[in-house]
């Protein structure tokens, strides 16, 4: 990724679509009625909207191309920090909710140290490099906060009184 | 499709405040948020666009959305989108449910309305269940499925096969593809919405309360269909290589849409002159 709007652009969609993916659990998960999990989606959220605000102030004079969704070059399907739908579970626990935490940052510090290792484009470099020493940071955050909550019982899945008793 | 000239909504503006109540990881989920990018990216007016559903958990999509919308009748979203369509050519009219809504219930309607070419985007979230009534099998559920009572053993049936019924009856625009892809999916959205015609989406979505095997999915898919078929025999072709799991546009025709008939008005007066002796 050489071109510094290009880049931007990503860091952008990179933080604004994370910011909306961790909302959009948090309610899910407030539907059904996991507070403890919520709570977390949504610190997970306001992180991204803050960094999402770092990126567009360094965005600031610089042209952004407008990409339509399927134009951005993440390496899977989304973009590489957005926390998977399907790694969610209504009786997940904290534990499990730092794991997705921890796995989207992780991602995210991939993509960055990705790019700042390929481009040509010095800029894109210097700031895909502070990109990913920051989301370095974060990894070690939630490394020290993952820490402090153990993998819960084996059993953690099992309701007693599942809503989806079969027929 | 031009993506340059102009400028775009936010998708977050086609969403409505009301939370789904889906169970979390749904892949109904990436249904929605495609939909809403796609609006967005066509930077469609949202009191121009309507969305109608059928019943079912992939059916609550309106709900979950700005644009005009109808949670019918289970099985009926099609008729109702016909009539609105018909009704009002400027619309957008996209028409959403799951493989019981679209297959089993409502099966008559979604041959009825892939030969009549009507100017629609027809979303289908097939999870080979029924999801929101608890798990029974429905027309794409493996034959030998053991999940639900009702069925001991599995259904025995061979399944229903979307994509080939869709050539067959006349669709003009069929594609498939995978809630966990939701960039290709907004594309081909995007493309389904632009095509005139009666354009057919089926989305793979699994349901991961009662299939929860189908989480597999991720890795079982592949976008093979890079290029469409303008000819429905080449796309039949490709079909016979299909193993359920393939994502792309797979045909793309071109024959008109079904338009309005323009019948002459006639008015009372008209009437009486003639009866004048
Ligand atoms: C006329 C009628 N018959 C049966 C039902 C019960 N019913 C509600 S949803 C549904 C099936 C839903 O399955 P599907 O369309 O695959 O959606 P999903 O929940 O899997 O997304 C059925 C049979 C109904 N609501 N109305
Ligand atoms: S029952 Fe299945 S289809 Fe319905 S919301 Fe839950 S996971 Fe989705
Ligand atoms: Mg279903």
């Amino acid at each position: 990724m050489d071109d510094l709007g290009t880049f931007l652009a990503h860091a952008v969609a990179l933080e604004k679509e994370s910011g909306e993916r961790f909302d959009a659990l948090a309610d899910s998960l407030e539907v059904h009625h996991n507070p403890e999990v919520v709570e977390l989606f949504r610190k997970m959220a306001h992180f991204s909207r803050l960094h999402l605000r770092e990126v567009q102030d360094r965005a600031v004079g610089v042209v952004l191309p407008h990409l339509r969704p399927w134009e951005f070059s993440w390496p899977n399907a989304e973009a590489p920090e957005t926390p998977s739908v399907e790694d969610t579970h209504y009786r997940m626990t904290a534990h499990h909710a730092l794991l997705q935490a921890l796995a989207s940052e992780r991602q995210g510090q991939a993509f960055y140290a990705g790019v700042a290792a390929r481009t040509v484009n010095a800029q894109v470099k210097a700031l895909a490099t502070a990109f990913a020493a920051e989301e370095g940071e974060h990894v070690a955050l939630l490394e020290a906060t993952l820490s402090r909550f153990p993998p819960p019982p084996a059993n953690w899945a099992e309701d007693p009184d599942p809503p989806n008793a079969p027929d | 499709m031009d993506g340059e000239s102009m400028t775009h909504p936010n998708p977050q503006d086609y969403r409505s405040d009301v939370k789904p109540v889906w169970c979390p990881g749904c892949g109904h989920f990436a249904v929605i948020t495609s939909v809403a990018r796609a609006l967005a990216e066509l930077g469609l007016a949202r009191e121009n666009v309507a969305l109608i559903s059928g019943i079912g958990c992939s059916s609550r999509l309106p709900a979950y959305s700005t644009v005009y919308g109808f949670h019918g009748v289970h099985g009926r979203a099609l008729p109702v989108a016909t009539g609105l369509k018909m009704a009002r050519q400027d619309l957008t009219v996209l028409v959403a449910g799951g493989d019981g809504d679209g297959f089993s219930i409502g099966g008559n309607h979604f041959l009825h309305a892939c030969r009549r070419n009507v100017d629609l985007t027809y979303i289908v979230m097939d999870n080979s269940v029924y999801g929101m009534t608890k798990g029974q099998a429905s027309p794409t559920t493996e034959a030998d499925w053991d999940g639900s009572k009702l069925t001991p053993g599995g259904p025995g049936i061979a399944p229903f096969q979307p994509l080939e019924i869709a050539l067959s009856a006349g669709a003009s625009f069929v594609a498939r593809a995978f809630s966990g892809q939701p960039a290709e999916l907004t594309r081909q959205i995007c493309e389904a919405i632009c095509h005139k015609g009666f354009s057919f989406i089926h989305v793979l979505s699994p349901c991961i309360t009662y299939r929860p095997e189908q989480r597999a999915y991720k890795d079982k898919v592949h976008q093979d269909w890079s290029q469409p078929a303008s000819d429905r025999t080449e796309a039949f072709r490709t079909l016979l290589e299909d193993d359920g799991f393939a994502t792309g546009i797979l045909f793309r025709g071109s024959e008109p849409a079904a338009k309005p008939v323009e019948r002459p008005r006639v008015a009372l007066s008209d009437m009486e002159t003639q009866f004048v002796v």
